[in-house]
């Protein structure tokens, strides 16, 4: 039941993808799903709302934190931040992630790897 | 235990979760008004690109949370609500799975102690037992020992075979004297078995000759008589008068031919091989005594074995005509099976029909949950329309199923319980091994297999319809089915029921019947105040006058003690079930020897007649002057007066019996002196047997049982019969010591035991059948609100409303009855054939068990009827 939220994604995808954004700034959750949605070119289309069962989570591994405040437009949000503990995964993710890639580059070849992501 | 924690902080967190996924759509609709969309559609696409808003909100919660433990938890909470909610419902459910479970956990214990535990011995699938076949019928037979010795000879295919066969021995020691039960055997009887002695030694193969006389006692044995002393191996003991070594030891509890009285003592077959006056039983080949059993020698088949001992056998028929012509063949059976014989089949029978009554209970309240589903569809529509997951939903369903057949379990193990207690005792006797009945691993894992499995069988029908329900019925789809294929398999099997019900019902009242008449019959003597012992007078020490001698004074002694009334001896006796079948010639109408009647006979010291309570109706009694020296004379009973003599008197006929003393030289004319009462030497029989009476001092073929009415009490009876045996010879030991009380009480556990099995199986059913309709009238109501409050609406009167459920029963009911009734006079024919009966009559039988069955069906569908007939139509139809 739990997963049902990333079928679209690799696992994890979602989790890399909020902490990413939260490197930059503190943001709210509709914040970071218009942030997400923007900067992802609407390429990876999840709903909405599945961030928040993805934001609890990361609550719980304590790679965030969560405290209410005031947005730019005056709205009483929930402010998410990245810990110290989330910084440090982020950074052991993306360079997986990043040796993944490579790996995955070399076994498609240069050609298979510009169609793959210029589809 | 960052969990525990979090269990505190947890009201807050889903406070937030719920508060920003609102801020979250509130900002996202002024959004989208902003882009110029009406609050009505941004409201809409809002909620289309957020997603389930309750699904995603319970995962965020679940993050938080063991969501399977406290899920569970809270499901369990309630389940329980739902079921306290529902009293009759949780009532009628749990009662039918504890009757089920109840049932089916005492008959697997019956089946695994019995039938499913190996025989206590090493690579026991090795060990068969051998036995004959006779080519004119198919009833297996004991060997002689020539041929049991030819097998053991000739035969390669067993490792070892080994022979035993069943006496009475008295062991005489230290001044004291015991009947025990003992076994002949062939030297490696016990290593056949594969198994140590517990001190000493076992049989050497130069024991088997004649003059070797050696025993090993068992462990039970050596410890109540000898005190558990090892100077008692290599020390002589006395059996039947003749002195004999205790070689070693049987390992304590063992018990081979399985018997509900195990062995005591063992000695070889030297004992067969020595007689002074006649052939040696070893060397007689018509003698047919022995069972067999063989260990199969490694990488022999049975089949292989099997057809080895028939090339064997047609062998000894070719070459021993006149003995063995008709026996060349042989059975080799696996031991445990032979060894359990019907038992096997009976126990498997009635743990088929327990098993089939678990399916049908199953059914059942599976059949009372789809009604209860029904009840609870909008409850479940409504979770399912808000985003509610239907896993949960049948989650939440089986929890409660869980909770239902856990008490329906523990219940059911109390009942379990219960019935092994009350019902073992009686089976004790006929059944082998039933005094290991309990619980073991065994018993458990299949108690909680068989509750999972019920689980399982009672949510799937539910949990189907929900999976079902999701997809295909909408929140306010109104349309409802009226009619339903499974309502007619339901309808089906609830039919089948009431026939299957019926027919047990009507066996029931058969065997409840017969039981009655068996212990109403007239046994023609008097069973109360009458005891009975026996005395063993081996004839080394106990020669013909020395036994009737001691017999005499030992009757004239029990006479004199105070408080007895009368005493005297007998045997056969009355309601053992032993008998002595002679023929015997009727002097005024001569036949040849094949054409001559037979019957049972006794043997009887005077006063036997007035000690037992038997009337004499014609003629005279015998007296101490009937002995050798006077004129040789009988006692018939009425049955054989009437059979034999029909329309005329029987005393002073004559007829000369097969059954001869040795002091007469061959058969004598007798004179019929008397006629008395039928005394019941068979308590199941149907009608009183003919019995011809024999004076013993005229046919003194052994020691008769004693026989002493007295107003003692038993204990203190018994004590002075040992005192007074005692001191007329100290070493004749005392045994068989009972009253006819517990002799009637004992020949009367069959047909109770029966009786109680089949009532007790009848009963459950009969209940399952009530279960079994009210569920399925339940449903059938329920589904039917809308119709029913249409026709309510119309204008139709109540009562047409109750008679539209009333012939659904009548349906279902009476096409089981007649489905029962016409099996139920087929298997009152079968029944009636095994109980030899002629009455009672069956019309009034049947009637009663179809009066029950009415009873229970009516029961079962007065609160649907009811519930029916109060459905209110703005309600059912406001309802949809």
């Amino acid at each position: 039941m739990r997963s049902r939220d990333r079928k679209d994604l690799f696992p994890g995808a979602l989790e890399l993808m909020v902490l990413q954004s939260l490197r930059q700034e503190p943001r709210h959750g509709y914040a970071l799903a218009q942030h997400i949605k923007r900067v992802s070119n609407d390429l990876l289309s999840v709903e909405e709302g599945s961030l928040y069962p993805a934001l609890q989570r990361m609550l719980r591994n304590g790679w965030l934190k969560a405290r209410w405040g005031t947005s730019a437009s005056g709205r009483r949000v929930r402010l998410y931040a990245l810990t110290d503990k989330g910084h440090s995964h982020l950074t052991h993710e993306v360079s997986s992630f990043e040796r993944m890639l490579e790996g995955i580059r070399l076994v498609l070849g240069p050609a298979a790897a510009a169609r793959a992501w210029k589809p | 235990m960052t969990w525990i924690r979090d269990l505190f902080a947890r009201r807050a967190l889903e406070r937030d979760l719920a508060e920003e996924i609102r801020q979250h759509l509130d900002e996202k609709i002024d959004d989208l008004m902003l882009q110029g969309l009406s609050r009505d559609e941004a409201s809409r696409l809002a909620r289309r690109e957020f997603g389930n808003v309750t699904l995603l909100e319970e995962q965020g919660r679940d993050v938080w949370r063991w969501p399977f433990v406290e899920d569970g938890l809270a499901d369990l909470r309630y389940a329980c609500r739902q079921l306290r909610r529902t009293p009759a419902f949780a009532f009628a459910a749990i009662a039918t799975l504890a009757l089920g479970i109840g049932a089916s956990v005492a008959m697997f214990s019956v089946v695994n102690a019995v039938v499913l535990r190996p025989l206590p011995f090493p690579a026991s699938d090795r060990l068969v037992t051998i036995e004959s076949r006779d080519r004119r019928g198919p009833e297996p037979d004991t060997l002689s020992y020539p041929t049991f010795l030819d097998f053991r000879s000739k035969s390669k295919a067993f490792e070892r075979i080994a022979s035993f066969r069943d006496a009475g021995l008295t062991l005489s020691s230290r001044g004291l004297s015991l009947q025990l039960r003992g076994q002949i055997v062939s030297w490696d009887f016990f290593q056949t078995l594969g198994i140590e002695p517990a001190a000493g030694r076992w049989f050497l193969p130069e024991e088997e000759s004649p003059g070797a006389r050696v025993v090993v006692l068992s462990h039970e044995t050596w410890t109540s008589v000898f005190g558990g002393d090892h100077s008692v191996i290599g020390a002589p003991v006395t059996i039947g008068a003749v002195p004999h070594v205790v070689v070693g030891i049987a390992p304590a509890g063992f018990n081979f031919p399985l018997s509900s009285r195990p062995d005591q003592i063992w000695t070889t077959l030297a004992h067969d091989a020595s007689s002074d006056t006649v052939t040696p039983m070893t060397r007689q080949r018509g003698a047919r005594v022995l069972h067999v059993v063989a260990r199969l020698a490694p990488d022999i088949a049975i089949e292989e074995a099997h057809a080895q001992l028939d090339v064997l056998a047609a062998a000894i028929a070719r070459d021993e005509p006149d003995q063995n012509k008709n026996i060349d063949r042989t059975y080799v059976t696996p031991a445990l099976e032979r060894l359990l014989g019907q038992s096997r089949d009976a126990v498997l029978v009635l743990w088929a029909a327990v098993s089939l009554l678990m399916l049908t209970a199953c059914a059942n309240v599976a059949s009372l949950l789809l009604a209860r589903i029904t009840d609870r569809e909008r409850e479940f529509t409504l979770r399912l329309a808000i985003g509610g997951s239907g896993g949960r939903i049948i989650r939440q369903l089986v929890t409660e199923n869980l909770v239902l057949a856990a008490i329906g379990c523990s219940v059911g193990v109390g009942v379990a319980v219960m019935a092994i207690a009350w019902l073992l005792p009686m089976a004790a006797e006929m059944l082998p091994r039933a005094q290991d009945v309990g619980t073991d691993l065994r018993v458990l894992s299949f108690t909680v297999a068989l509750a999972l499995m019920t689980v399982l069988l009672i949510s799937a029908p539910a949990a189907f319809r929900v999976a079902r329900g999701r997809f295909t019925r909408p929140l306010g789809a109104g349309a409802r089915a009226t009619t339903d294929d499974r309502q007619a398999a339901r309808g089906v099997l609830v039919a089948g029921q009431v026939a299957v019900s019926l027919v047990l019902l009507t066996g029931a009242t058969v065997l409840a019947a017969s039981f009655v008449r068996i212990v109403k019959r007239d046994l023609g003597f008097e069973p109360r105040h009458l005891m009975t012992f026996s005395v063993s007078l081996p004839s080394v020490r106990f020669p013909l006058d020395r036994q009737v001698q001691f017999v005499g004074e030992l009757i004239e002694r029990l006479e004199a003690t105070p408080g007895v009334t009368a005493a005297s001896g007998g045997m056969p006796l009355p309601l053992e079930g032993d008998e002595i079948n002679v023929s015997f010639e009727i002097e005024e109408r001569p036949s040849a020897p094949s054409e001559r009647p037979h019957s049972n006979m006794a043997i009887v010291t005077p006063g036997y007649f007035a000690t037992i309570g038997a009337p004499v109706i014609a003629g005279r009694d015998f007296t101490a002057t009937d002995d050798e020296k006077h004129g040789r004379v009988l006692v018939v009973n009425q049955a054989f007066a009437e059979r034999f003599f029909p329309g005329q008197s029987a005393i002073g006929k004559r007829i000369k019996p097969g059954a001869t003393s040795r002091r007469d030289n061959g058969s004598v004319s007798r004179e019929i002196i008397g006629i008395v009462g039928n005394a019941r030497q068979e308590l199941l029989a149907t009608h009183p047997e003919p019995i011809y009476y024999f004076p013993y001092k005229q046919l003194p073929w052994g020691a008769p049982s004693l026989v002493v009415r007295s107003n003692l009490e038993s204990a203190a009876l018994e004590s002075s019969s040992r005192r007074i045996v005692a001191e007329l010879d100290a070493e004749v030991p005392v045994h068989s010591v009972r009253s006819f009380e517990d002799v009637l009480s004992r020949g009367l556990m069959a047909p109770q035991l029966e009786m109680l099995l089949i009532g007790s199986i009848a009963l459950i059913a009969l209940l399952l059948t009530a279960t079994g309709l009210y569920g399925i009238l339940s449903y059938s109501v329920l589904r039917r609100t809308r119709e029913i409050g249409v026709r309510v609406a119309l204008g139709a009167p109540r009562a047409w409303i109750v008679s539209m459920v009333v012939r659904q029963v009548l349906t279902l009911v009476m096409t089981g009855i007649i489905l029962g009734s016409l099996t139920g006079v087929a298997a009152n024919a079968v029944l009636r054939h095994r109980l030899g009966m002629t009455g009672p009559p069956l019309a009034p039988l049947l009637a009663l068990a179809c009066f029950l069955m009415a009873l229970t069906a009516a029961f079962a569908s007065y609160v649907p009827a009811r519930r029916a007939a109060s459905i209110d139509p703005t309600e059912a139809l406001r309802n949809e």
